[in-house]
């Protein structure tokens, strides 16, 4: 088998030498070398056609009628129509502008708060008291979001809420606020709930980015008389640099598809105007009413501008920042 | 918070799961049904040599889904429950939706993945299943299989026909039994019975009554053991909100419940309720109440869970819903002992002018039981059916095993023993759960209260007598108060209607295609968000917002969508009734 791949390069190479046939050689020979590991990956590429590339199939849907008692043969197929129909309804612009707003803000702060909270973690000293608010502080992500959901409600409340309690007696207001009734609160209150539930979880990738900083660095500022500000600054901060990249890049991808898992939990019917996102928006007006081919339409619709999304920030950070993940 | 956890993941499990069975689901779903439709076409030929009514015994499991939540289910593991399975062999493996959910979100994946259940109890979605082909005509196993169902239905068998257009039996109408006569009223506008004790039994009939006890009470007692005590309180999370914010709109103008749709009795022509302007009056009053402060300021905010907790706090002085809506809640106040705190029923109008017509009968038109093309042995099911519509089958449903739940006294007569009756009514959860008492409603046809069996006995338990008896001390010195019997007593009664020739509307099939759907969502959207928002605006608002919301309605196409039901209303009044148009 070597031998005659051997033979088959050496011939092509005689034919054409030219570096194309090269690196092709060159690629079949690390394979090769690399059968294991290339087996062993197996599984997951397999994973993956079938969960992410053989339901795509299912794409064609949205050009059709669908309904599902019939065969794929006797679908009638609509063109368009269904699309012509998302990019006409008022309905579609609010929830998209809902999604993108919630998003863009959970990308700003998921960002901002928890590479903060790794850097000011990694300055304490004693690691009891650092371990311990570590713990603390990722344990609500592991809390599902139904919980969340009341006790939001319950910080929040009118009769007995903390938050409101907290602001009569500081006199900041004479009455209680119903926060959860006002659409004006309702992206802001779902920014800080994300950012309580995930803040300690989003740091640890970041505290092991730290750790992998070397140490030499450190001292070397601290002979040159760089304070703490200045070393997190100039020696943290750039350390850590390309795996905020990689995330942030990776987040741009789902700025669009960010699920309504808290949207349905904190939502009622008075702030629908704000919490409504593409997700819930295609469960109510696609499938909860048999209308599968238009719940496909908005799938794709998403599908569609999270990859030119993810390509367009790839492309920016690689031209600006000489950082990409592709 | 237990149970509604579960529900909410359950419902989002669900729900990530949806975009695989609809995008990918659908090449074994065709499969599926084709194969399946062949079962559903055979089974007299492979049960033709049984005796076409005798029972089969052995051994039979039959999988079914419940669009309501059942949350004392056993698992037939109950007295009644075995004693089903030891006369008939059939266990159900039954599901049931959690929490309010109606069968909203389960019902249409079913249909898009083709994954149904042998036996389904569908509720409002049962369309969505016809409409894929899911769900078999029963017109030929009743006819051949099932002569207590027949019995039971007599002349009402032509109502159980699914449309003019497919005079198909989709299913058999089991939530509600058959000459049904109401003994007593369980919905209206509630009021707890300490108010009506200390305020001295003042007379409730206009909404202005009503407002002023509420406002008299809490001024006299405006905290309830150490908490505020709320005047009125709402629940108006997801479908609820039609049961105690929109609903009573029409109860308390004097029209009958057709759903979100008014119709003219007439004319038969549709339109959507809350055009009436005699509606729009009552959500002023509503607008009002909010903003005396007397109509909770977390009517629109709370979750189903808190609204209910509330009620079992006891400080919860009026409601205005249906006893099945609000009853864990008051079941919690039943077991803790705190009666006084239970509620009482009023008929409660607009004005003198109106009549509540909760009492108008609709005749048979209820949900019911859908045999699906996966069942396999769907003979064997519809006769499992028809023994429990039997004599034997329905006291068994209703009364229970005699000795272990009722005896029969020296005069023939049934009576329920001290320590079930008790039980059911002080410690529901429990007792149901070990008796499996009303565990097996939906499972067959069945007659109402009032009707009697060939033993002179009444086939349910609930007859005037067993209602009193049923009643706390608290509930029944109101009573005495109003110098009623029952609180039906206060209510306009049955005979002051005629018979509704179009049934019950809010259960009329509606097409699953095309747009009416999508209008009826939009509608529904904008219903949902705009009500709340006139009830909490200014009251000098209050008219703005509200005609704002009417305009609102026409644009997103309610008169295209009303005018889509009027066709269908006809239709259905000549199926029954052969008048034409």
């Amino acid at each position: 088998m070597k031998a005659l791949t051997e033979n088959g390069v050496t011939a092509n190479e005689s034919v054409t030498p030219r570096p194309p046939a090269k690196r092709n050689s060159g690629f079949w020979k690390s394979v090769l070398q690399q059968k294991y590991l290339y087996l062993m990956s197996l599984p997951f590429v397999i994973w993956v056609f079938i969960f992410s590339y053989v339901p795509i199939w299912g794409w064609l849907m949205a050009f059709q009628n669908y309904k599902p008692a019939k065969t794929f043969g006797e679908q009638k197929w609509v063109g368009l129509d269904n699309f012509k129909e998302l990019f006409h309804d008022e309905r579609f612009y609010l929830v998209l502008r809902n999604t993108l707003s919630m998003s863009i803000l959970g990308l700003i702060f998921g960002f901002v708060v928890p590479i903060t909270f790794a850097i000011m973690l990694n300055e304490l000293r004693g690691s009891i008291f650092k371990r311990t608010v570590q713990t603390v502080s990722y344990l609500p992500h592991f809390v599902s979001w139904v919980v969340v959901g009341g006790i939001v409600y319950k910080t929040l409340a009118i009769d007995g809420g903390i938050v409101n309690d907290l602001l009569m007696w500081l006199h900041i207001t004479d009455e209680p606020i119903q926060f959860m009734a006002q659409g004006k609160y309702f992206w802001g209150i779902l920014t800080a709930s994300d950012i309580w539930k995930e803040t300690g979880w989003g740091a640890i990738i970041y505290l092991a980015a730290i750790t992998g900083i070397d140490k030499e660095l450190y001292e070397a500022a601290k002979v040159d008389g760089a304070g703490r500000i200045k070393q997190a600054f100039n020696i943290t901060l750039p350390g850590i640099r390309s795996t905020v990249m990689v995330l942030l890049i990776m987040n741009i991808g789902h700025l669009i598809g960010i699920g309504f898992e808290k949207q349905f939990q904190l939502q009622n019917n008075l702030v629908t105007d704000y919490s409504e996102v593409l997700d819930l928006y295609a469960l109510k007006y696609g499938i909860q009413i048999m209308r599968f081919s238009y719940g496909t339409a908005i799938s794709m619709f998403t599908s569609v501008v999270s990859v030119i999304l993810l390509f367009a920030a790839n492309g920016l950070m690689k031209k600006f920042t000489k950082e990409s993940i592709m | 918070m237990n149970r509604k956890s579960t529900k909410t993941i359950f419902t989002l499990m669900l729900m990530s799961s949806m975009l695989i069975a609809g995008c990918g689901g659908n090449n074994n779903n065709a499969a599926n049904n084709t194969t399946s439709n062949n079962t559903g076409n055979t089974p007299a030929a492979s049960n033709a040599a049984a005796d076409d009514t005798a029972l089969d015994t052995s051994p039979f499991t039959i999988s079914f889904f419940g669009g309501d939540a059942s949350p004392n289910w056993n698992k037939m593991q109950d007295e009644v429950g075995k004693a089903i399975t030891e006369k008939t062999g059939v266990t159900i493996e039954a599901e049931f939706d959690v929490g309010s959910g109606g069968g909203d979100q389960k019902i249409p994946m079913m249909a898009a993945s083709g994954d149904v259940p042998d036996l389904i109890f569908a509720k409002g979605n049962l369309s969505t299943l016809v409409d894929a082909g899911l769900i078999i005509d029963m017109t030929e196993l009743i006819d051949k299989y099932a002569p207590n169902l027949k019995k039971v239905y007599g002349e009402n068998m032509g109502r159980l026909k699914y449309s003019l257009d497919d005079q198909a039996i989709y299913q058999i109408p089991t939530n509600m039994g058959v000459g049904q006569q109401a003994f007593d009223a369980t919905g209206g506008f509630e009021i707890q019975h300490r108010v009506l004790k200390e305020l001295g039994y003042p007379e409730v009939k206009t909404l202005a009554d009503y407002e002023k006890v509420l406002k008299d009470y809490v001024a006299l007692h405006p905290e309830t053991d150490g908490q505020p005590t709320i005047p009125l309180t709402l629940n108006a999370d997801d479908w609820k909100i039609m049961i105690t914010v929109t609903n009573p709109a029409f109860t308390t103008t004097g029209a009958p419940d057709d759903g979100e749709y008014y119709v003219d009795p007439e004319t038969y022509e549709a339109q959507l309720h809350y055009k009436r302007p005699a509606e729009k009056e009552y959500f002023r009053w509503l607008n009002g109440m909010y903003a005396q402060g007397l109509l909770d300021k977390d009517t629109f905010v709370q979750k189903d869970d808190q609204y209910k907790a509330k009620v079992a706090s006891g400080r919860v002085l009026g409601l205005i819903s249906q006893e099945w809506e609000y009853s864990d809640g008051e079941n919690a106040l039943k077991a803790a002992g705190k009666d006084e705190y239970t509620y009482g029923h009023f008929p409660v109008t607009l004005s003198d002018e109106y009549k509540d017509h909760s009492f108008m009968q609709t005749g048979i038109d209820g949900y019911g039981l859908a045999i699906t093309t996966a069942a396999k042995d769907p003979v064997r099911i519809i006769k499992w059916l028809d023994w429990m519509s039997s004599d034997e089958g329905q006291i068994l449903r209703t009364w229970g095993i005699e000795g272990t739940h009722y005896t029969v006294n020296a005069d023939g007569k049934r009576e329920v023993l001290p320590e079930i009756s008790d039980g059911l009514a002080n410690d529901t959860a429990n007792t149901q759960k070990k008796t499996g008492i009303g565990q097996y409603l939906i499972f067959g046809a069945r007659y109402g209260d009032g009707v009697k069996d060939s033993t002179d006995n009444y086939y349910t338990t609930s007859f005037p007598d067993q209602i009193v008896a049923s009643y706390s001390d608290a509930e029944k010195e109101s009573l005495a108060g109003y110098k009623a019997t029952t609180w039906k007593d206060l209510f306009p009664k049955e005979d002051e209607f005629p018979i509704k020739e179009t049934g019950a509307l809010y259960n009329l099939p509606v097409p699953t295609d095309g747009q009416y759907q999508v209008i009826y969502k939009k509608t529904q959207d904008i219903i949902r968000k705009r009500i709340p928002e006139a009830i909490l605006s200014k009251p000098a608002d209050f008219d703005k917002v509200y005609d704002a919301f009417l305009a609102e309605l026409d644009k997103a196409g309610a008169q295209d969508m009303e005018k889509e039901f009027t066709e269908l209303v006809k239709k259905r009044v000549t199926l029954w009734t052969g008048k034409t148009f």
